[in-house]
């Protein structure tokens, strides 16, 4: 639980504005982020930070206004934050809808992705872990990385409600990058989770070994632009699925008619029979948030069915604008489960009578041209190979995928058995552990790739 | 709250005993006053009223040729955070291949102050919201069915010591505009038309620039007209032509194809876990034809008005302007102070001679890192828009990015745009929706063959760029003219 300081000092604040007849919400928000960074084969950053921050947001009526504070959090502090959002909604103009105020469904206090060990985790083990690595592995390349971990406390009140919401948890994200200084490929592997022990250097090794022997014998191939059976990489699915879901099924997106699902309604089949995608708050993948940043209880909540759409995401604003139930999605940390399929684990076997794949980990850079047509487009980085009958035969060249998400998501042949969890975190603004639980691989057909080079 | 004097002896104590510890350099960033608000006023509602006052201080320790860095937003703390920063330098420097070295600079006191004439933060929220809801008014049609009126407004002050001696105050501004729009197309899809307040490089940048209506305002009817045009217009076909870039969407493609690639820390390989490489090694700084004759990009470019200029950058080294292209040849790259010996030790000769100025940090919790400042594109003698059409057999003129996906290495790239006017025989002929383009970097600068001038140049504003791990948005600017290219793949194939 939050300290008993804070506590009392957030408590005190929301139950003065409840008596002054204000209608205020107070979300904390204190992080203490550690991060390493390996460039050419030195740590090239070794950063801590400790921040709190508090946001306040005030509605009177059709009037709304937000003031957040990250410094020294004194009583003081807590309530001029409080004070200048009362000031700022005073003078806001009404709007034509009335804003929904945050509520606190029940208390719920949340710690059960907290790990004491990963939050005191300093640079000194994650320097171990990546010298390790480099000794293992050989100078012939030169490495490169980022070890993020922290901390972070999420704490919510508002004059709504008696109840109060409070999370902790743990979290890291571990990359490591071999370059290889004159052929110039890039090998990348990952490792993610809320427990410390969920980095394994043995792992890490493991799986730059199965890849260092073709790219270290073979030269890189340039393919002709055209249609590929494409072996995506849970990165890469994960990736195209979070820009289908932000464009399609987002409520926003949705009331708007801006996305690729404009002239659909629930119930449509928009994908194959074969996807099925729920945001699961109790799934281990992923990081777990008990609630949402509206103070709603999150639960299990269909998005696709077989294909079919089963759910919009609405958030607070959204739902406000659009006289729409909440669904509990005022978060930017999703629990997003897509269902595997009965593809073999290994995803050389599940391509053992294919002629030619290119297998696709990761996209580099995607981006949506067309929302309305769902279009995206991105680049393949990082351990990009093509495979011949099941076999690994060279490298790939960077190559560009412009492809719709109705058409990758029809088009998925095969689906694996094995479930990964994909680290989507971004620490833009205040750190927010994201992760998603997704097939470890699937392979699609009639994949156009509208570019190629002759690089990596 | 700490009392401001007791910080600054805090800090110059703090200094010391690092040094005293061993030390090479250390600096601190404090920011004792930094807010930012966003207003965006969404279909006439005011529904984003945010503000966000942050202070603290971050600091830097060099020990053993290596970085660390420690921040804390808790200003009663800050003996812990110089011990933090030179513990996290220690453990950095037992995993160091070459050490860093930031080189010499002499001690100066120093300060800057964005022009402004109206502290945006000096005027009522009533009136700033008021000329949002006038602007709402001016793109209010019936058959327009999103709108979109935004204004972000930055203002901070940061402190800078080092270990040198430096004292450098800087007090920035930042006023940032969007009107956009949207409505269904005859396809039934959402198209958009948008205007970001620019600048013309010159003048000041308060609250007054927004209120501008030749900078703002004013192309309210513009976008409307356009966005009508767009609705029941053809969509692009795909094929190679010409393409002709309008300041709007020419800021993207020099953002993302040449600032990127020319930041010194992509091009030594220390952003490869994130962001990526660059096409540009140490080797082809003086020597790589990265365009045609006609391409002369400078750094700064003496801009007084713009994100991008600041005074001095988070080193402590002063705004300098230099070319990074000229007539087509790479002749220098965006670096900081520590960047400067490794990139002539690895290429074995002097391929940059001093710091670039591009060290900027996003916020005191953030280490510093290669940034863009303002990267410009020279106007040319091409001439007016009209006369580079006038010459232009078929092509298409394009505007405002809707989408942009770069390889990795900055190699090669793919950009949507809002909107594309057919170009034959000399002559606009009609508007095209959903235009795209793609091409490869260095094939691309080289099939540039006219660059507009001076009439066609504009200062564009970047709120977002986004780099670095951890995470860090940056403020900047592009000063870029009319420019067209040949032969560019456009349009996608069906
Ligand atoms: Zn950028």
């Amino acid at each position: 639980m939050l300290d008993t300081h804070t506590r009392e000092v957030l408590t005190g604040v929301i139950d003065d504005a409840r008596h002054k007849g204000i209608q205020a919400s107070l979300l904390l928000h204190r992080e203490r982020s550690h991060l390493l960074r390996i460039g050419n084969s030195s740590v090239s950053l070794n950063t801590s930070e400790s921040l709190t921050r508090l946001k306040a947001r005030v509605v009177d009526g059709r009037r709304e206004a937000t003031h957040t504070y990250l410094g020294e959090l004194g009583t003081d502090d807590a309530r001029e934050t409080l004070e200048a959002a009362v000031a700022k909604v005073r003078e806001a103009p009404e709007r034509d809808f009335e804003p929904i105020l945050e509520h606190v469904d029940e208390t719920v206090i949340q710690e059960d992705q907290y790990d004491p060990a990963l939050a005191e985790l300093d640079g000194t083990s994650k320097a171990a872990g990546y010298a390790r690595i480099m000794r293992e592995i050989g100078p012939s390349v030169t490495y490169s990385g980022a070890w993020s971990s922290g901390a972070t406390e999420t704490y919510l009140l508002s004059t709504a409600s008696e109840a109060e919401a409070y999370h902790r948890c743990t979290d890291q994200q571990f990359s490591v990058v071999l370059k290889h200084p004159a052929a110039e490929w890039e090998l990348r592997t990952d490792d993610t989770g809320w427990r410390v022990l969920d980095f394994s250097a043995e792992r890490s090794i493991a799986e730059i070994r199965r890849l260092l022997p073709v790219y270290e014998s073979r030269d890189g191939i340039k393919i002709e632009p055209g249609q590929y059976t494409v072996l995506f990489g849970a990165q890469a699915l994960a990736e195209i699925l979070g820009m289908a879901l932000w464009t399609g099924l987002y409520g926003r997106m949705y009331e708007e008619k801006q996305g690729w699902t404009a002239h659909h309604k629930e119930g449509d089949r928009v994908f194959g029979a074969n996807i099925s995608i729920t945001d699961d708050p109790e799934d281990a993948n992923t990081f777990r948030y008990g609630f949402d940043l509206g103070g709603m209880r999150r639960g299990r909540y269909p998005l696709l069915e077989h294909g079919r759409i089963a759910g919009f995401m609405y958030d607070i604003e959204t739902a406000a604008k659009y006289k729409r139930p909440l669904t509990g999605h005022t978060t930017q940390t999703m629990s997003v489960v897509m269902d595997g399929g009965d593809g073999a684990a290994d995803p050389l076997a599940a391509v053992a009578d294919r002629a030619r794949v290119l297998w696709i980990p990761a996209l580099h850079y995607m981006n949506v041209p067309s929302r309305a047509k769902g279009l995206f487009t991105g680049s393949s980085r990082f351990s990009a190979v093509v495979v011949e009958r099941g076999r690994i035969v060279a490298p790939l060249f960077s190559s560009r995928v412009t492809e719709s998400f109705e058409n990758v998501f029809n088009n998925l042949s095969v689906l694996s058995r094995e479930q990964i969890s994909v680290n989507l975190s971004d620490t833009y603004g205040q750190r927010a552990p994201v992760a998603w639980s997704v097939p470890s691989y699937a392979v699609a057909d009639g994949i156009h790739i509208t570019d190629t080079a002759d690089s990596f | 709250m700490c009392d401001t004097g007791r910080i600054h002896q805090e800090i110059e104590e703090g200094i010391s005993r690092v040094m005293d510890q061993g030390a090479s350099y250390a600096d601190v960033r404090f920011h004792p006053e930094d807010v930012s608000e966003s207003l965006v006023m969404y279909d006439g509602n005011l529904e984003n009223n945010e503000t966000l006052q942050q202070s603290g201080l971050g600091v830097r320790v060099l020990w053993g040729g290596a970085w660390g860095f420690a921040a804390s937003s808790d200003l009663c703390r800050i003996g812990e955070c110089f011990a933090r920063s030179l513990a996290n330098a220690r453990t950095a420097a037992s995993l160091v291949a070459l050490p860093l070295d930031m080189g010499r600079m002499s001690p100066h006191r120093s300060a800057f102050a964005s022009p402004v004439e109206i502290d945006p933060f000096s005027v009522p929220v009533g009136e700033r919201v008021g000329l949002l809801r006038r602007m709402d008014e001016q793109i209010s049609e019936d058959w327009i069915q999103r709108r979109i009126v935004a204004a972000a407004t930055q203002k901070k002050t940061v402190q800078f010591w080092n270990s040198e001696g430096t004292f450098v105050e800087k007090k920035l501004t930042n006023v940032f505009g969007t009107i956009m729009i949207m409505a269904a197309d005859k396809d039934g899809q959402m198209q958009r038309r948008s205007h970001d307040l620019y600048t013309r490089g010159s003048g000041t940048r308060g609250w007054e620039m927004i209120a501008d209506d030749e900078l703002f305002g004013g192309h309210a009817q513009r976008v409307k007209r356009e966005l009508a045009d767009l609705l029941p217009a053809e969509a692009l076909d795909h094929g190679r032509r010409s393409v002709i870039l309008l300041p709007g969407q020419a800021w993207l493609q020099v953002h993302e194809t040449i600032g990127h690639p020319l930041e010194l820390d992509r091009i030594l390989g220390y952003e490869l876990s994130y962001a990526g490489g660059s096409l540009v090694t140490p080797n082809d700084i003086g020597t790589l034809r990265y365009g045609s004759e006609k391409l002369n990009v400078s750094s700064f470019g003496g801009i007084a008005n713009s994100p991008g200029s600041f005074g001095f950058d988070d080193d402590g080294t002063p705004e300098r302007d230099y070319m990074l292209i000229d007539k087509g040849i790479l002749v220098n790259v965006l670096s900081s102070r520590a960047m400067v010996n490794e990139v002539n030790e690895v290429a074995g000769r002097q391929v940059v001679r001093e710091s670039g100025g591009a060290a900027r940090a996003s916020s005191f919790y953030r280490a510093p890192l290669e940034r863009m400042t303002n990267v410009n594109i020279v106007p040319g003698d091409d001439g007016t828009l009209e006369d580079i059409v006038a010459s232009t057999e078929d092509g298409i003129i394009v505007d405002t990015p809707t989408s942009w996906s770069i390889g990795s290495n900055r190699e090669h790239f793919h950009f949507g745009c809002e909107i594309a006017w057919e170009v034959k025989n000399g002559r606009r002929t009609r508007v095209l929706r959903n235009p795209t383009y793609q091409g490869h970097t260095v094939e691309f600068y080289n099939s540039l063959d006219a660059v507009g001038d001076a009439s066609t140049w504009r200062v564009h504003q970047v709120e977002n760029c986004g780099k670095g791990e951890p995470n860090q948005i940056m403020q900047l600017g592009h000063g870029v003219p009319v420019i067209r290219f040949q032969n560019v793949e456009s349009g996608e194939k069906e």
